[in-house]
């Protein structure tokens, strides 16, 4: 059996550079022997004494990387601001790109029912993707002392009013993304649904009887709801007047998403006499309670938000 | 984190650099490590051994101590030295400690007045 300081030299030196490795070893050798012989002569006993200074010298790793001059952090203030603002940057935008595009090519592939959920699952790995690879790249940024040549900050990058400014550009961009998206889509789905029909053509997903009222109501009122995102970039922060549009808006998009789904005249009867498993009385009934209290629970969201944030900027 | 918690960490801070200071100086007169941590726990100057040992090694790669290994005893031990060069560094720290010092006194006496 090896002793406990031979399994500590084995285990500190392990990570060490080879190269120094033998005489860092037997210097070590000799400084734990030395303190051993120390606490000896102050009445303990050997194995006593072993343990005692092993314990003081610590986590083998710990005291290799003193040796080795090794950071014990991934990424260290020198990179940590740019690692920091880059992921920020390539997660604001990529991952919703990359899954809009997947889930297109996949309902141009005729799977319209996965086009969603294959959409999400490719966001969600484009957000591991980007998180470690450039997490990985500072990481050894940070090991080989790399330097990135940034342009030194300047007080000509202060924003007017930064301190003030709730609202950011970025935020601004994607919420009016979303929006244009979905006022496309309405279109979209009538003429190109993905869902084939039994004569060939595509079946649309809401019912076309909406059209002579409440779907071109809805795409007003999404349209309404973009000109309410360009006022809030322009006053910069939530003001009670845009709390108040933006909750008549979101009753005025939800109420009629509600009633037309509780009333059974939002979904087109073909479509769902398509599907088997949806045009049964209970699935059908579970699929409207779920779109319901989805509603109910993104428009109270949205609304208590910008309330709270109207708070926050008055006190 | 208590105010004992707070004191710890700058009296820490506060003594980081003067480990440097206190093994150059003693090192003017040759010694190997473990005895070195005595000496220097002996004058006032607490150190780790886990903090100690590294701290020579990166001394002599940076070229303020010399070493020479000692095979007359019962065991082998690296004798550290501090170097000219460990010297020239000891004396530039030891004036700029003193400045700080003078500093220290003139503000403490500047505020009292």
């Amino acid at each position: 059996m090896t002793s406990l300081t031979d399994r500590y030299l084995a285990a500190t030196l392990r990570t060490v550079p080879a190269a120094r490795r033998e005489e860092i070893a037997t210097e070590l050798r000799g400084s734990i022997e030395d303190m051993i012989d120390g606490r000896r002569a102050d009445g303990r006993d050997a194995e006593a004494a072993e343990r005692e200074v092993l314990t003081e010298l610590g986590n083998p790793a710990q005291l290799a990387a003193r040796y080795a001059d090794r950071r014990l952090q991934l990424i260290g203030p020198t990179y940590y601001l740019a690692w920091e603002r880059l992921l920020k940057l390539l997660l604001s935008f990529i991952p919703a790109l990359v899954g809009v595009i997947v889930g297109l090519v996949e309902a141009t592939d005729g799977n319209g029912g996965d086009a969603i959920g294959a959409g999400i699952a490719a966001a969600i790995q484009t957000v591991v993707q980007i998180g470690f690879w450039v997490t990985l790249v500072f990481a050894l940024l940070e090991r080989t002392n790399t330097s990135l040549n940034l342009p030194a900050w300047t007080v000509d990058q202060l924003q007017e009013d930064y301190v003030n400014r709730q609202i950011k550009p970025v935020d601004t961009v994607a919420a009016i993304g979303w929006l244009v998206l979905v006022i496309a889509y309405l279109p979209l789905q009538h003429f190109h649904s993905f869902v084939p029909g039994d004569d060939g053509g595509n079946l649309p997903i809401l019912d076309p009887a909406l059209w002579s009222f409440w779907l071109p109501v809805l795409m007003a009122v999404l349209v309404a709801t973009v000109g309410l995102e360009f006022a809030k970039f322009r006053a910069g922060r939530w003001t009670w007047p845009l709390v108040g549009v933006n909750a008549a808006l979101n009753v005025a998009f939800a109420a009629p998403v509600i009633w037309l789904i509780s009333a059974d005249r939002l979904l087109n009867p073909d479509f769902v006499n398509r599907w088997e498993w949806l045009s049964r009385e209970e699935n059908l009934n579970n699929v409207a309670t779920v779109v319901i209290v989805g509603t109910v629970l993104i428009t109270a969201w949205d609304v208590i938000d910008s309330a709270i944030k109207a708070y926050r900027t008055r006190h | 984190m208590g105010s004992d918690e707070v004191l710890r960490t700058h009296l820490q801070e506060l003594r980081r650099g003067t480990v440097v200071l206190a093994s150059l100086i003693a090192l003017r007169h040759p010694d190997y490590g473990y005895a070195l941590l005595q000496r220097l726990s002996g004058h006032g100057f607490p150190v780790d051994a886990n903090t100690l040992y590294p701290l020579l090694r990166r001394l002599e790669e940076q070229g303020l101590l010399t070493s020479e290994w000692n095979t007359e005893e019962s065991r082998p031990r690296k004798f550290y030295r501090t170097s000219d060069e460990g010297e020239s560094v000891l004396r530039r720290l030891l004036d700029d400690l003193a400045a700080v010092q003078t500093s220290l006194t003139g503000l403490i006496e500047g505020v009292g007045r």
